[in-house]
């Protein structure tokens, strides 16, 4: 189970947020490479339509494979209630036989994308994955180098949380809050929820781009704000 | 110098989450019992006297499992177009790990055990036969030795045995192949001497055609037990199409 919260965000500004990030999580970021490719079931293969997705970190000296299976969100009058998505996640890391094995079981191709970005990993209520990314589609098959953006001048920007059935409500708060520290720049909301780029994000990046760090930024929300710099109080 | 006891044993490299890391060589053999002839417990019980005569030391249990898993299908007059022989593999040294292999393909893939999870969720594919293979495992200078019964599970229903031997010093498969093939010319003629019924079939697949390198791994073992199991398939039939 994991929560999750997206958000799109101007490439020209994605350098002001990394500087926002660096502050409010206090560790390094990673480089992301990720070759996502999105397999489906053989329409006379089980009860359901199911889809499976590998994942290929091409950040590392060598490739590694994860399987993942995004499951339904969680619904009902509850679900609505919270800010964030909630929704079953299972992801296995595997050898590099994952494509060729899921092909021979009767799963194929039904689209493959490239995330290339940056990803900060830290712990506040809850253990959070930040990805900022542009999303890329080949166009050859498999092409990783032949790459081109969908959405050109975009990126996205992820927010997970893997969560449980117990904890999933704390999981999903931590998130939220969390999430109130990026307002100036971008809006995260449910997938499939759009919101669009936020009004004050030129500002906010201008603030943050600034020289001699110490802007202060206020969220919507009046939580004062300081990039890091100076004391991050919060 | 095979059997004798007090040579170092080399540190075995533990199954690592992200990679497959190398392990030491292991033939994994099972049990071809002669024409007319099918296995049974006083052959398994032998077997384990054998081990034990040439003083291979009792250490403790073992047991991996093996999964036939079954496509679902909605129309069944298409279910060539699906493996037959899709298994999922547990060996001891891995816990934290399951194997899957489509022999007929020669496709082996190491996992972490969610992957059984994601199956599950999948809805795909169902396990429809689990066999246990499990048993004692001996310690004889160099070598380990594990002799097991295959029974389905919640079932003591001997469907054969297998043993599975392994060097502990070289992980090199070409490296050790030496070693290995008179240690097992030695076992055999130990246990030939007990007269009986069958013998052990010492089997390897063709690891580069399942992408395996030299240096061995559980990716291996996993690949004969899935040989192992085609043989013992084959074996039943062949039984059942002589009764026949």
């Amino acid at each position: 189970m994991e929560c999750v919260v997206q958000g799109i965000i101007e490439t020209q500004h994605v350098e002001a947020l990394e500087i926002l990030l660096q502050g409010i999580c206090g560790v390094q970021r990673d480089r992301l490479r990720v070759h996502e490719i999105c397999l489906k079931n053989n329409p006379n293969l089980g009860n359901v339509a199911s889809e499976v997705r590998l994942l290929c970190d091409l950040e590392q000296p060598e490739p590694t494979w994860t399987v993942k299976h995004l499951g339904g969100a969680m619904r009902g009058a509850g679900a609505e209630q919270i800010s964030v998505l909630v929704r079953t996640m299972v992801e296995s890391k595997v050898s590099k036989n994952a494509l060729r094995l899921f092909n021979a079981l009767g799963y194929k191709l039904d689209h493959e994308l490239l995330r290339v970005g940056f990803a900060f990993h830290f712990q506040r209520g809850a253990q959070i994955t930040v990805t900022v990314s542009s999303v890329n589609k080949m166009l050859k098959l498999h092409a990783t180098d032949e790459a081109v953006p969908v959405t050109p001048g975009i990126q996205l920007v992820e927010v997970t949380a893997p969560a449980s059935s117990e904890n999933y409500t704390e999981v999903a708060s931590a998130v939220s809050s969390f999430c109130e520290y990026l307002a100036p720049l971008l809006h995260l909301s449910k997938p499939g929820v759009s919101t669009g780029v936020v009004p004050t994000a030129a500002a906010a990046a201008v603030s943050l781009m600034s020289d001699g760090g110490g802007t202060t930024l206020f969220s919507p929300h009046t939580t004062r704000i300081k990039t890091a710099g100076l004391a991050w109080s919060i | 110098m095979l059997l004798c006891s007090g040579i170092w044993s080399s540190p075995r490299s533990q199954c690592h989450t992200a990679t497959t890391k190398r392990m030491t060589i292991k033939r994994v053999l099972h049990w071809q019992p002669n024409v007319g002839t099918s296995v049974n417990s006083q052959i398994l019980n032998e077997v384990s006297q054998c081990v034990e005569s040439i003083n291979g030391v009792k250490e403790g249990r073992w047991k991996a499992t093996l999964t036939f898993y079954k496509p679902m299908l909605r129309d069944q007059s298409l279910a060539s177009e699906f493996p037959r022989d899709f298994l999922g593999i547990m060996v001891p040294e891995c816990p934290n790990k399951y194997f899957f292999v489509i022999r007929t393909q020669r496709i082996v893939l190491e996992a972490d055990s969610t992957i059984q999870t994601i199956m599950e969720k999948l809805q795909s594919y169902k396990m429809r036969v689990a066999l246990n293979f499990e048993g004692f495992q001996y310690q004889l200078g160099d070598f380990q030795l594990r002799v097991g019964k295959v029974v389905p599970t919640h079932s003591e229903n001997l469907r054969g045995i297998v043993m599975e031997v392994e060097y502990l010093p070289i992980s090199s498969i070409e490296k050790s192949r030496q070693i290995m093939e008179e240690f097992l010319e030695i076992w055999q003629e130990a246990l030939s001497k007990r007269t009986l019924p069958g013998h052990f079939m010492p089997m390897e697949p063709n690891f580069i055609e399942y992408g395996l390198s030299d240096h061995y791994s559980s990716q291996h073992t996993a690949v004969q037990y899935a040989t192992v199991m085609a043989q013992l398939i084959a074996s039943v039939q062949s039984v059942q199409s002589m009764r026949n």
